[in-house]
């Protein structure tokens, strides 16, 4: 079975843009618009790697990763960062990587599968 | 003195090119990465102001204040905020922070900012050592008076006492009224001896001066005949019976030479004997050089007082005017005497939030801005700082209120910080279009690849809709960063009217909103700038059509845009069935930067909408209710 990215972003068409670069390339995609839902679409998917914007209403970014990542199963979920704020890297530590936007796609595919590998 | 400044933010960058510029300006720059280092870091240099970001990780800019202003009140900390969050600035300014810049820092505001949070140090370090010289006059009196109660208590010396001060006050004093007053801060060397002339007890004054000489000959100091011991005053005093009263000279310990007028008087026992002898040597060049300080520097804080760039004035219990200084009086006139909220604000109350009655309670300095009138009835934009008065008790009598004028200083800033906000809540917005925008062209070209039209398609109009938005994006900044004049032109109401429904109601119809138009024909004419009032208007009407779009509860939805005249305008009303607004939401509908759509808005739309409306000497306002809908009124008058 393909492994799974999950998306998180309240900007559907950046969603969209995501889902169709991992899509393309082989992957198994979910997503979630922001906060509330994320953690929901998380507990049921169960996905490989996670890319997470920062800048998002009702819980930010940061707060949603320090929510998930106190769960056990989730502990250890590689986070790949994309965000429009310069220097916002430093909220989420653990992050493998921060990517600002706009971004190149190549560039996340690498990053992606660098940490888990081809589908 | 180059002042410390304590710079905190996560950012390495933005610590290394701030701290550049403020190095750079004169100052001492300490960095902290964070708020825990930034406690670190205050607990040992203690620096006057500390510059941090709002938004870190962590402990944040808003708590490193409250911890800061509990360790030190005093200590100014300049707020510094990203992303146009006027909410947090606000909080900050509530807990106290000195001020706010909005990011990215520019050395213009930096340095004014700075200049200002310096100036409120100074001035504060002055009235401190104004008031720490108080404490140390009262001190030296008060060591001076238990001195003279201990010479009291030695059994008979009171009489010789009051006789010796009398003569005291007489000789050094004798052009002044008010004899006694001046004994307390006199330069009096006093000590007590016995029958033989030894050494019993000493002020203060006599042990700084010439050391701890107990037991040893009181005659030891002076010059001359009256440094044996048949010749010293209390040698005369012991032989003779009387007080002694003579003019000497004193060896200092470095063998400096001064002139005394040296008074003595005998305290004698039960049995008529002499016991002790009382001798007070005063330096009479010294009081004449005190005496002259004193006037100088009264003359020096009335200056102060006058000169001050801000207006002083010094409040009783009841806030009437005791005091103020010549730019109190030039700008809200004479009015010692008065009260003081009616004397600059023209109230009848005391203002919301009054600093000297807070004062009055606790005994703390506070600070507040206010909105006053001068004398001409203009308005004028105040920082008061207040300071307690205390007499000697310790009873706070009065408030001293300064007050300085910041009207210029905050139009600037007003101008300085939006700017600084617009620039970086845009760049954040940007960034997530341009991000969108790739989306789209990618869906192109992986149309094309895929040979699939309807792909290509879809991601041609994604492209489409994406462009027009930048486009409207950038407008909006052209707008809002220029100060545009109207043009006015009269036009037929209703003309303008249909030129707006007419631009909207096809998008309406495309996203399945239903557009109804009820345009009075008999609007009239008003003059008015089209340009600028029909763009606010399509603006709110595609907001409408946004409000029904998000909401998913009703099948049906509709935007009714209507325009009817009334007696001096026309007045017009856009009326939705989408979401609605929560009550928290319309309070702040208005202001810049604020924006519900997330990135997807540039918080700019109603701001500008209520520029142009206000431009035209018009009204805006909205009701809402959460789920029902919202209708938004303009009225432009004719």
């Amino acid at each position: 079975m393909a492994k799974k990215i999950m998306v998180v972003d309240d900007d559907p068409d950046i969603v969209e843009y995501l889902v169709s670069i991992f899509k393309e390339r082989g992957y198994a995609t979910c997503s979630a618009p922001g906060g509330e839902a994320a953690m929901a679409v998380m507990d049921r998917e169960k996905p490989d790697l996670l890319t997470l914007d920062l800048e998002m209403p009702d819980e930010w970014g940061p707060r949603f990763y320090r929510k998930f990542s106190q769960k056990p199963e989730f502990k250890d979920l590689p986070v790949v960062v994309i965000s429009g704020l310069a220097g916002i890297h430093l909220a989420i530590r653990k992050a493998i990587a921060t990517v600002n936007k706009p971004f190149e796609p190549n560039q996340v595919l690498a990053i992606v599968e660098g940490a888990i590998g081809a589908p | 003195m180059t002042m410390k400044v304590l710079l905190v933010d996560d950012e390495a960058g933005i610590r290394k090119v701030v701290g550049i510029t403020l190095t750079d300006m004169g100052y001492t720059v300490f960095e902290a990465a964070s708020g825990d280092e930034a406690l670190a870091v205050f607990e040992r240099v203690r620096p006057p102001v500390i510059l941090t970001d709002i938004r870190m990780p962590g402990m944040d800019g808003l708590e490193l204040l409250r911890r800061i202003k509990e360790i030190s009140p005093d200590t100014e900390v300049i707020l510094a905020t990203g992303h146009g969050d006027l909410e947090m600035a606000v909080a900050g300014l509530k807990l106290d922070a000195c001020d706010f810049i909005a990011k990215p820092m520019g050395p213009e505001v930096l340095e004014v900012t700075l200049a200002r949070a310096k100036a409120k140090i100074v001035m504060r370090e002055r009235v401190k050592n104004y008031t720490e010289n108080l404490e140390v006059l009262v001190h030296q009196q008060a060591d001076h008076l238990m001195d003279v109660e201990r010479q009291c208590a030695v059994k008979g010396a009171v009489e010789g006492l009051t006789q010796l001060i009398g003569g005291v006050t007489g000789d050094v004093n004798g052009d002044e009224k008010g004899g006694l007053g001046i004994f307390n801060g006199l330069p009096c060397l006093v000590s007590v001896q016995d029958g033989y002339q030894r050494i019993v007890s000493v002020n203060q004054l006599y042990r700084d001066r010439l050391g701890d000489r107990l037991g040893l000959p009181g005659y030891d100091i002076y010059a001359g005949d009256a440094g044996s011991e048949a010749g010293s005053p209390v040698g005369h005093t012991l032989s003779t019976g009387l007080g002694q009263k003579s003019r000497e000279t004193i060896i200092g310990a470095d063998g400096s030479r001064s002139a005394v007028m040296v008074h003595t008087a005998p305290v004698r026992g039960v049995d008529g004997e002499i016991d002790l002898v009382l001798e007070l040597a005063v330096d009479a060049g010294e009081v004449q050089r005190l005496q002259d300080e004193l006037r100088a520097t009264r003359q020096r804080y009335q200056q102060l007082f006058d000169e001050a760039p801000c207006f002083i004035s010094v409040l009783d219990r009841h806030l009437r005017i005791q005091a103020t200084n010549r730019r109190f009086k030039a700008e809200f006139g004479d009015s010692t005497g008065g009260l003081c909220y009616e004397a600059a604000c023209g109230t009848g109350r005391p203002c919301f939030g009054c600093p000297t009655l807070k004062t009055l309670e606790d005994g703390q300095s506070h600070q507040t801005e206010l909105t006053v009138r001068g004398k001409d009835g203009q308005p004028v934009q105040v920082v008061v700082w207040t300071a307690p008065i205390r007499n000697e008790a310790g009873e706070i009598e009065a408030v001293m209120e300064m007050a300085t004028d910041i009207t210029e200083l905050s139009r600037m800033q007003d101008h300085l910080a939006s700017l600084g906000m617009l620039i970086a809540s845009l760049s954040h917005g940007i960034k997530g279009l341009l991000t969108a925008l790739d989306g789209g062209v990618y869906k192109v070209n992986a149309g094309f690849r895929a040979n699939d039209q309807k792909m290509v398609q879809a991601g041609w109009g994604k492209v489409t809709e994406l462009i027009g938005r930048i486009k409207g994006m950038v407008l909006d900044i052209l707008f809002y960063a220029k100060k545009r004049e109207l043009q006015l032109r009269e036009i037929q109401a209703a003309e303008l009217a249909s030129q707006v429904a007419e631009t909207v109601a096809p998008k309406a119809e495309q996203m399945g909103v239903s557009f109804i138009s009820e345009i009075d024909p008999n609007l009239g004419c008003f003059a008015v700038d089209n340009v600028v009032l029909s763009a606010a208007m399509v603006n709110m009407l595609e907001n409408a059509v946004d409000a029904c779009l998000e909401d998913r509860t009703k099948e049906n939805h509709e935007v009714i845009f209507r325009a009817r005249p009334d007696a001096n305008g026309v007045f017009f009303e856009i009326e939705d069935n989408g979401i609605g607004m929560q009550p928290d939401t319309l309070s702040r509908l208005f202001s810049v930067f604020f924006s519900t759509k997330g990135s997807r808005g540039t918080g700019l739309g109603l701001f500008i909408a209520k520029k142009a409306v206000d431009q035209h000497g018009g009204r805006i306002g909205a009701v809402s209710e959460p789920g029902q809908g919202s209708t938004f009124r303009i009225w432009i008058p004719r």
